[in-house]
């Protein structure tokens, strides 16, 4: 039997980064909130402590803080033509659950896209010609400039107390930032992080080289900060252990550390947790919601009535959301119609190994999840691809994010998988390896995308989300290249022996590769082509919302956090500003 | 940087961790001689105790089984001016490099009884101070001295100095001068740690390291 409970102005379903956010502002303006989290409350004390914090088997290898998989899998398959089949483990992609979500468990590495990524099939199709892409890529432009977005970005790196250098300050080259970047309005909160030695090697390569090395901006952060929240934030201590963890000492920015204690004190906002949402409910019209049904952590049904539904959940969670709810029309492969589902996106991580002298000390162990040195110069369209048969780039870093002993283990190639032999590798490279991160973009393909398994259900009897993913060919030939100038940079470091993996098809869901799931509600001009407008408002439905990566038309070269940060304060200014002194559709199609 | 991390991980790893943000060691501070150390060592009994065992009536915190990484950097932060005390900062500049090595490595491989309790804690005081070094407080958005000084302030090699069995009154003093400000070489990470605490919890933690004078080191 299902309880009804009482009318609510806003129910927000996921309370982790974006969730929080969004709960905070509008509960703040004085709307009556209701956060719906599946997981667990957890705090930065006593839940993310030491020594307990740091147990590498827990977290890094039964991934603790990782949505339960046992209960509520992804099922999966590279083609149509295939059976999808659950994940079992997560290991290509680490999707949290809990408190803060994702956030909590995440690197820290906090980029903004360029003014390119967000016009890409206009951009692309003017520099290179509408005969460029290969045919079955999809790429489509936002609906967002980053014009539009760039007040945002602001507001997101400021709340986080991110450490960096600005590469373009209002137009203006700043020396020791990334001049390819898109002007800024002013620099980061805090500067960047020091610089491990490793950083400082690939910086007098990439500079020998004629490229421009510029610090990885850090939400980890360069040194005690306290956000406009009020919030305070400490240092960061350099332990290695980002991410797939929580951080004990308050110093990167989650939102235990940069928003939670504003929102929880706040009269308007109730928590509940272990509330597992079953689906949006509509009205007879199916133009729009009514609140939400989940159960609770007893097994008990609950309705709960709202005004305003905004999905704020992971990207995978949010197009199920939507799909289990009958919002919008799902995405089908075989002809290209309907939107919900398509255009999943995902990253083109590709890795470069440089193994040094036994004098070069490289101390892996010493590292915050994002205190690396980069280039952007074959990032984005930051080069011209004219002669090169692609669209897309990569950003390639030294990024040593951590030595954890289970973990991390360089050998070169041709090393013995186990037994004696891999062993003397690991001892005699561990401390002398430089590892790179070439880390790309990922083009939307027709054939890529999200629907409900026909099969397979969680625990509480819903199919399963089914993900259709291969690589396109265009982000194989990107991979190729980059990871090939990579290759180039760990020589100039005067490595010995530099070994190259550039990122091969077909995708695997058994290696680590990155948890930057995007696309599936995208966002845009247009209800043929996308899932919500450029406010992140359902087409279909007017008062439910979705933020999230999941709003991601295609992936850019670099990590989606900021960018999702930036889209969930566009969004909630217009929530505040536009939408709720007038519900309605705020983009007539 | 590049040489000192070439041939000294630990040096470099005190340069991050400790003295973050200041550089603390400009170069690789040279070995020491625990021998050498012992000669100059007898001008520091009056207040540290022969094998530095400490002297809390004089204020001279126990040092006996501190890392030589550690007792070297402080008696570089006093000779530099990063830590002030009259007579610390006075017996520092006293020292060259070479000298500053050698009477740190001498303690760091002394193990002494540890000095009579100074304190006499309530049952809640203790268990106060137990919460705040193990598990932190979320109100005061205050992590556990446990994270970087081990478990029941053990230490944590090579920059993070053991607390267990140290006087409170040094203890107490100690953070008092994060708290302040007064005190350098690794206060981004001490001193938002000691704003954090009140008078009461300096002293609930400061009773609690004592008491924990055997966990032996």
């Amino acid at each position: 039997m299902t309880q009804r409970l009482k009318a609510t102005d806003v129910v927000i379903i996921g309370v982790g980064m974006v969730g929080s956010i969004v709960a905070k502002e509008l509960a703040a303006a004085g709307y009556k909130v209701v956060g719906l989290e599946r997981g667990q409350p957890r705090f930065t004390v006593p839940d993310f402590q030491g020594p307990a914090v740091h147990d590498e088997l827990r977290f890094d290898i039964r991934k603790a803080l990782m949505q339960d998989n046992t209960k509520e899998a992804v099922t999966f398959r590279n083609k149509v033509s295939e059976t999808a089949l659950p994940i079992r483990r997560w290991e290509s992609f680490l999707p949290g659950t809990g408190l803060g979500g994702s956030h909590v468990h995440w690197n820290g590495q906090t980029y903004r896209f360029h003014a390119n990524d967000f016009q890409l099939a206009t951009k692309t199709r003017a520099r290179y010609g509408a005969k460029f892409l290969d045919p079955d890529l999809t790429p489509q432009d936002w609906g967002v400039t980053y014009a539009d977005l760039e007040p945002h970005y602001d507001r997101f790196e400021y709340l986080l107390g991110t450490s960096g250098k600005a590469g373009n300050i209002k137009g203006t080259i700043q020396a020791g930032g990334d001049p390819f970047e898109s002007p800024r309005s002013r620099d980061y909160p805090t500067p960047p992080q020091k610089e491990p030695y490793h950083g400082a090697l690939f910086r007098k390569a990439a500079t020998d080289l004629g490229y421009h090395p510029f610090p990885q901006p850090s939400s980890n952060l360069s040194q005690p900060y306290t956000n406009p929240e009020g919030v305070k934030l400490n240092a960061c201590v350099f332990c290695g252990f980002c991410e797939r963890y929580a951080c004990e000492h308050y110093a990167k920015a989650v939102p235990q550390t940069i928003i939670l204690p504003v929102l929880l004190k706040n009269a308007n906002f109730e928590l509940r947790t272990g509330c597992q949402v079953q689906r949006i409910n509509l009205d007879s019209t199916k133009k729009q919601a009514t609140g939400v049904t989940y159960i609770d952590g007893a097994g008990n049904e609950f309705e709960q009535p709202a005004s305003l539904v905004i999905t704020s959940g992971f990207a995978l969670n949010n197009v199920r959301m939507f799909l289990l709810s009958g919002i919008g029309k799902p995405y089908d492969p075989a002809t290209g119609k309907g939107t919900v589902g398509r255009n999943y996106a995902y990253q083109t991580v590709s890795t470069v190994a440089s193994f040094f002298d036994e004098d070069v000390n490289i101390n892996p162990f010493m590292a915050s999840g994002a205190s690396g040195t980069l280039i952007n110069d074959f990032a984005g369209d930051n080069f011209d691809h004219a002669e090169l048969g692609f669209i897309g780039g990569a950003f390639v870093g030294a990024v040593n994010t951590n030595g954890r002993p289970i973990q991390y283990h360089p050998v070169p190639p041709g090393t013995p998988a186990w037994g004696k032999d891999w062993k003397q590798a690991v001892a005699k490279h561990y401390n002398h390896t430089v590892m790179f991160s070439i880390h790309g973009s990922s083009m939307s393909q027709r054939q890529n995308y999200l629907d409900l398994d026909p099969t397979y259900k969680d625990a509480w009897g819903q199919p399963l989300l089914r993900m259709t993913f291969d690589f396109p060919p265009n982000d194989l030939r990107m991979a190729q290249y980059v990871t090939g100038k990579a290759i180039e940079i760990g020589k100039a470091m005067g490595a010995k022996q530099v070994a190259g993996n550039p990122r091969k098809g077909p995708y695997t869901v058994t290696q680590y590769q990155t948890t930057h799931n995007t696309g599936g509600t995208i966002m845009g001009d247009d209800p043929a082509t996308s899932v919500v407008n450029r406010y992140l408002q359902s087409w279909d439905v007017s008062n439910v919302f979705v933020i999230g990566a999941s709003n991601f038309p295609q992936n850019a070269s670099w990590n989606p956090t900021d960018t999702v940060g930036a889209l969930t304060y566009w969004a909630i200014d217009a929530l505040k500003n536009k939408y709720m002194k007038n519900p309605g559709r705020l983009v007539q199609a | 940087m590049n040489a000192l991390a070439r041939s000294n991980p630990i040096a470099l790893r005190l340069l991050l961790v400790l003295a973050l943000p200041s550089a603390a060691l400009a170069a690789d501070p040279p070995a020491g001689d625990a021998a050498r150390g012992a000669t100059i060592a007898a001008t520091c009994q009056g207040c540290h105790g022969a094998h530095g065992e400490g002297v809390p009536a004089t204020g001279g915190p126990r040092l006996a089984g501190q890392t030589a990484e550690y007792l070297g950097a402080q008696l570089h932060n006093y000779a530099d001016g990063r830590r002030t005390n009259p007579i610390m900062s006075a017996m520092a500049k006293g020292l060259d490099a070479q000298k500053q090595a050698d009477v740190a490595a001498f303690f760091a491989a002394q193990s002494a009884p540890y000095a009579a309790r100074t304190v006499e804690p309530a049952p809640e005081q203790l268990a106060r101070g137990r919460t705040l070094t193990r598990v932190g407080d979320e109100s005061k958005q205050l992590q556990a001295c446990a994270n970087c000084h081990g478990p029941d302030g053990a230490g944590e090699r090579y920059a993070t100095p053991y607390l267990a069995g140290q006087s409170a009154a040094y203890v107490a003093s100690a953070i008092k001068e994060w708290k302040s400000g007064a005190r350098h070489g690794g206060e981004a990470q001490m001193r938002p740690v000691a704003q954090r605490l009140d008078d009461q919890d300096i002293a609930a933690v400061s009773a609690y390291f004592e008491s924990l004078g055997d966990n032996a080191h």
